[in-house]
C-alpha cells in the first residue's frame, strides 16, 4: 500500500457524484392514465471523508467536497399500467481545499418506463408487481476523469422489478435492479499498471463497472402529509478498480449503503412541498456523503394516488 | 442464403451473449507486419555502448549439414504443427516484435512503480523508495526507456553482424512453413533471444523485485520462436549469450551515470534552493509539503554531447516583479478561470502523472504505430527507440537541471486562486519538462518519419502548451522547454545521420 495522500485524494470525486435523484425516481406508486406531475428539487451533498476501496480516508488537499444540484423530474401516465418518468439534473461540484477546479453543467438525462404487470387487491390493501426499464446518457461532454467531476459520463441501462404493498395509510416497496454501464472514453490513453493485462495498449476506452441495487422504502401516507424512510444498497457487480494514483475514476468499483427519509406536505390540490435527508453508512470508492434536498411538486405527489 | 441468415441470427445471439459480460478492452488482434527491408548492413551500424559490434564475439555455429543441426531442425519443423493453443497465443503475442513488447513491459513496470515516496495520509506513515522498490518518476522512467532501447539496439547490431558473417540460412529457406511472417535474415543468432535476454536482465537490474516475472516473460519469448518455426535452439542459445554479454556492459554504464544520487537522501537541494538566483523560491503546494521529485536527476550523465546541452541551458526567467512575469501570470489565471473542454482534454492527455507510464512512456506508445506503419524490422525499430529515448532522457535531465537551478514557483503558488485541471507536479516549474521532452521526441521522430513530420510537430506543440492549459505552467516555462528540447532533438539527429543506417 504505497498510497500517496495527495494523489489518492485525487481520486474520488467522480465516483462520488451519484445520480442525483436516483433513489427517488422510481417508486412503487403508479401515476395513473394521462396524469402528470412535475417536480423541481434542489439538493446539496457534502463529504470530507471518502473510501479507498472500503477504507475511510480524508485528504487535506481536497477538504470538503460540496455538490449542489437542481433536478427536474416529470412523470406522465401513458396508460393505467404504464408510466414514463424523465429526469434531468444540473450539477455543480467543488472542493474547499487544494487546486481542483469547480465543475458544473448538465449531468445525465434519464428516461424510464414503468409497467405495472400485476395487481392484487385485498379489501382496502393492494399488492402490485412492477417492472421498470430506464436509460440514461450524459447531456453534454463533461469531464469524466478528474478529481472533481459531475459524473461518470457513461450511458446506462437500468432494469428493475418492484413489489409494492399499499394499505390505506401505509406502504412498503421493495425493488431490485441491475444497472448496466457502458464504456466511456477518457481524455487520455489508459496507461496504468494492471497485473492481469500485460498488454497496455487499450487506448482511451474503459469499462465502467455494472452495479446491482436493492432499495426498500416504507412510509405513512395521508391526504396531506406523507413521510417515508428508505434504505439503498448498491453493489458493484463486475470487477472494478480502487481509487489510486493514475487509476481512471470511471473504472472504480463503486458501492454504498445509504439511508434516508422523505417528507411531503400538500399545500393546495395540485401543489406541494417536499424535503429529504440521507446519509451514507458505508461505501466503496465513494464519498461518505450526506445530502439534504427540498423541492416543489406540481400535480399529484405519487403516494397520494 | 439460408446459411447467411442463420449466421446473422447466430452472431446476433453470440453478440448478445457477449454483451452480458463486461467486454475486455485490449489492443485487438494486431495484423502481422512484414518488414519492408532486412537491413543487411545492420552489423556495421554504429553501436552506442560498445565501440563497435565486433566487441562481442559470437561463436561460429555448427554447420547446417551436421547431425546436431539436422536433429534441431527436424524437432522444430515437427514441433510447429504440434503447437498448443497457449503456445500459439505466445507466438502471436511476440510476433508483434520483441523490441515493442519489451518496451510495453517496461512501461507497465514504470506505471507500477511511479508512486512518489512520501507522506501517506491513510496510514500516517512516510513511505520511502529503496533499491528494490524504486520510485519511477519522470527522470527514472526516461532512463528506463533509454537504457532498455540502447541495450536492445546494441544487441541487435551485434546479432546482425554475426548473422551475415555466418549466414546460416533461415528456416523458411530450408522449407519450414512458419506460423508467422519471419524476417528473411540468416537465423543465427536469434535476434529475439538477444532482445529477450538483454531486456530481461536490464529490467531486472532496474526493478529487482520483478526478476521472476521478467524471467518467465523472457523464457516465453525465446520459446515462442521455436514454436513459431523461426529458430532452432542453437540460434536461441547464441542470441541469449550475446544478449547477456552485452547487457552487462549497459548495466555498467547505468551504475556510473550518477542516477543513484538523484533521490538526494541528504536533502542537499535545500542548500541549492537557498542560493537559487530567482526572487521568489519554489515550494511544494501539497498539504503537507513534500520534498520535490528526484532533485538531483539533473546531474545524470547525458547520452548526447553534454557540452552542447549545457550551452543550451535556459537563462533565468523574468523576475516575479516584472511586467513580463505579471502578464504571464494573468494569462494562466485567465485560462484557468475559463478553461474550455478542449483545453481540459489536451491537458489531461499530456499529463501522464503518478501511476502512469510517464510522458516519455506515452511517446514510446505513440511510436509503435509509426514503426509498424513503416514496416520496420527489429533492428530498425530498436534504432528508432534508441534515438528517441536517449533524446527524451537528455531532455528530462536538462529540464531537471534547470528546475533545480532556478527553483521557479508554479503559478498556483503565486496566486492560489489558480485552479489546475491536473495535479500540480511536485517540482519547480521552469522549464516545462513536458515541453522539452515532447519537442525533443517530435524532432527526432520527424527526422525518422518525415511523412509524419507535420502531425508530430503539432503533437509536440500541443504537449508543450498543455501545461499552460492545465494551469500548472507559465507560457515562458513551455517556450523555453521547447527550445531546449529542440536543441537536444537536433543533437540526436546529428547522431542518427552518422550512425551508418540509411
Amino acid at each position: 500500500m504505497r498510497f500517496v495522500a495527495y494523489i489518492t485524494s485525487l481520486g474520488l470525486l467522480l465516483s462520488l457524484t451519484r445520480q442525483t435523484y436516483a433513489q427517488g425516481s422510481i417508486d412503487g406508486f403508479m401515476r395513473g392514465q394521462r396524469k402528470a406531475s412535475l417536480a423541481i428539487f434542489g439538493s446539496q451533498e457534502t463529504y470530507d471523508t471518502y473510501y479507498i476501496n472500503t477504507t475511510e480516508t480524508k485528504n487535506p488537499n481536497l477538504g470538503t467536497v460540496t455538490t449542489q444540484a437542481v433536478t427536474v423530474v416529470g412523470t406522465y401516465g401513458l396508460g393505467y399500467d404504464l408510466d414514463l418518468i424523465v429526469s434531468a439534473p444540473y450539477v455543480r461540484t467543488q472542493a474547499s481545499a487544494g487546486y481542483f477546479p469547480k465543475q458544473e453543467g448538465f449531468q445525465d438525462l434519464t428516461g424510464t418506463l414503468r409497467w405495472e404487470a400485476y395487481d392484487y387487491k385485498f379489501g382496502k390493501t393492494k399488492l402490485s408487481w412492477e417492472f421498470a426499464v430506464g436509460y440514461s446518457m450524459p447531456m453534454q461532454h463533461y469531464v469524466n476523469d478528474a478529481m472533481v467531476a459531475i459524473g461518470r459520463g457513461s450511458q446506462n441501462l437500468d432494469g428493475r422489478t418492484l413489489l409494492h404493498f399499499k394499505a390505506p395509510n401505509f406502504f412498503i416497496t421493495g425493488q431490485y435492479g441491475y444497472i448496466r454501464r457502458g464504456q466511456v472514453k477518457l481524455d487520455h490513453i489508459v496507461n496504468t499498471y494492471d497485473p492481469s493485462q500485460i498488454n497496455p495498449n487499450s487506448g482511451t476506452k474503459v469499462n465502467v463497472p455494472d452495479v446491482t441495487e436493492l432499495i426498500i422504502r416504507a412510509g405513512f401516507v395521508s391526504k396531506v402529509v406523507n413521510i417515508d424512510v428508505w434504505g439503498q444498497r448498491q453493489t458493484p457487480h463486475s470487477d472494478g478498480t480502487n481509487i489510486g494514483p493514475g487509476i481512471p475514476f470511471p473504472t472504480n468499483a463503486v458501492g454504498f449503503t445509504r439511508v434516508g427519509a422523505t417528507a411531503y406536505l400538500r399545500l393546495l390540490k395540485q401543489f406541494g412541498l417536499t424535503a429529504g435527508y440521507n446519509t451514507t453508512l458505508d461505501g466503496r470508492n465513494i464519498g461518505k456523503s450526506t445530502q439534504i434536498n427540498a423541492g416543489l411538486v406540481i400535480g399529484h405527489w405519487t403516494a397520494n394516488n | 442464403m439460408k446459411t447467411r441468415s442463420l449466421l446473422v441470427v447466430l452472431s446476433t445471439f453470440l453478440l448478445w451473449m457477449i454483451s452480458c459480460k463486461e467486454p475486455i478492452i485490449d489492443e485487438g488482434v494486431l495484423p502481422f507486419i512484414v518488414p519492408t527491408s532486412v537491413d543487411a548492413d545492420g552489423g556495421t551500424w554504429r553501436t552506442i555502448i560498445l565501440k563497435s559490434a565486433a566487441d562481442i564475439t559470437v561463436p561460429q555455429p555448427v554447420a547446417v549439414t551436421s547431425d546436431a543441426y539436422k536433429k534441431e531442425f527436424s524437432d522444430v519443423k515437427n514441433g510447429v504443427l504440434a503447437a498448443t493453443p497457449e503456445q500459439n497465443t505466445a507466438v502471436n503475442y511476440w510476433a508483434a516484435g520483441g523490441t515493442i513488447r519489451w518496451n510495453q513491459i517496461a512501461r507497465q513496470l514504470v506505471a507500477k512503480y511511479n508512486l512518489a515516496p512520501g507522506y501517506d495520509y491513510a496510514t500516517g506513515q512516510t513511505t520511502s523508495a529503496d533499491a528494490g522498490n524504486p520510485y519511477a518518476g519522470p527522470p527514472f522512467a526516461a532512463r528506463v526507456y533509454a537504457l532498455l532501447s540502447v541495450a536492445q539496439y546494441d544487441a541487435l547490431v551485434v546479432a546482425w553482424r554475426a548473422k551475415y558473417q555466418y549466414n546460416r540460412p533461415s528456416l523458411e529457406q530450408q522449407g519450414v512453413v512458419a506460423r508467422i511472417p519471419i524476417l528473411d535474415v540468416p537465423s543465427y543468432p536469434s535476434e529475439d533471444a538477444a532482445i529477450a535476454e538483454a531486456s530481461c536482465q536490464l529490467l531486472a537490474y532496474l526493478f529487482p523485485n520483478e526478476l521472476n516475472w521478467l524471467k518467465a516473460k523472457a523464457t516465453e519469448h525465446k520459446q515462442s520462436r521455436l514454436w513459431a518455426g523461426g529458430n532452432v535452439p542453437s540460434d536461441i542459445k547464441a542470441g541469449e549469450d550475446l544478449g547477456a554479454t552485452l547487457v552487462a556492459k549497459v548495466i555498467d554504464r547505468a551504475k556510473s551515470d550518477r542516477f543513484s544520487a538523484a533521490l538526494d537522501q541528504t536533502n542537499s537541494w535545500q542548500t541549492t534552493l537557498a542560493k537559487a538566483p530567482y526572487d521568489q523560491k519554489w515550494k511544494s503546494t501539497e498539504l503537507p509539503e513534500r520534498a520535490p521529485i528526484l532533485p538531483l536527476a539533473g546531474k545524470v550523465k547525458t547520452w548526447y554531447d553534454s557540452t552542447a546541452i549545457v550551452r543550451a541551458a535556459p537563462a533565468v526567467p523574468p523576475a516575479t516583479t516584472s511586467a513580463t512575469f505579471q502578464k504571464a501570470l494573468s494569462e494562466v489565471r485567465d485560462i484557468a478561470s475559463s478553461r474550455t473542454r478542449d483545453q481540459w482534454s489536451i491537458a489531461s492527455y499530456w499529463d501522464n502523472g503518478p501511476g502512469t507510464y510517464s510522458l516519455s512512456g506515452l511517446w514510446n506508445f505513440l511510436v509503435e504505430d509509426l514503426s509498424r506503419q513503416e514496416g520496420q524490422n527489429e533492428l530498425r525499430t530498436a534504432r528508432t527507440y534508441a534515438l528517441l529515448n536517449r533524446a527524451m532522457q537528455d531532455a528530462t535531465t536538462a529540464s531537471w537541471q534547470t528546475m533545480y537551478t532556478y527553483f521557479v514557483p508554479r503559478p498556483s503558488q503565486i496566486d492560489p486562486t489558480i485552479k489546475t485541471s491536473t495535479a500540480i507536479p511536485n517540482t519547480p516549474g521552469y522549464v516545462a519538462d513536458r515541453a522539452a521532452v515532447s519537442t525533443a521526441a517530435a524532432t527526432v521522430l520527424a527526422y525518422l518519419f518525415p511523412d509524419e513530420a507535420t502531425r508530430l510537430n503539432a503533437q509536440a506543440t500541443e504537449a508543450a502548451i498543455s501545461g499552460l492549459y492545465s494551469g500548472t505552467q507559465f507560457r515562458f516555462d513551455t517556450e523555453e522547454g521547447a527550445k531546449l528540447g529542440s536543441t537536444i532533438g537536433q543533437l540526436a539527429i546529428t547522431g542518427a545521420k552518422a550512425d551508418g543506417a540509411k
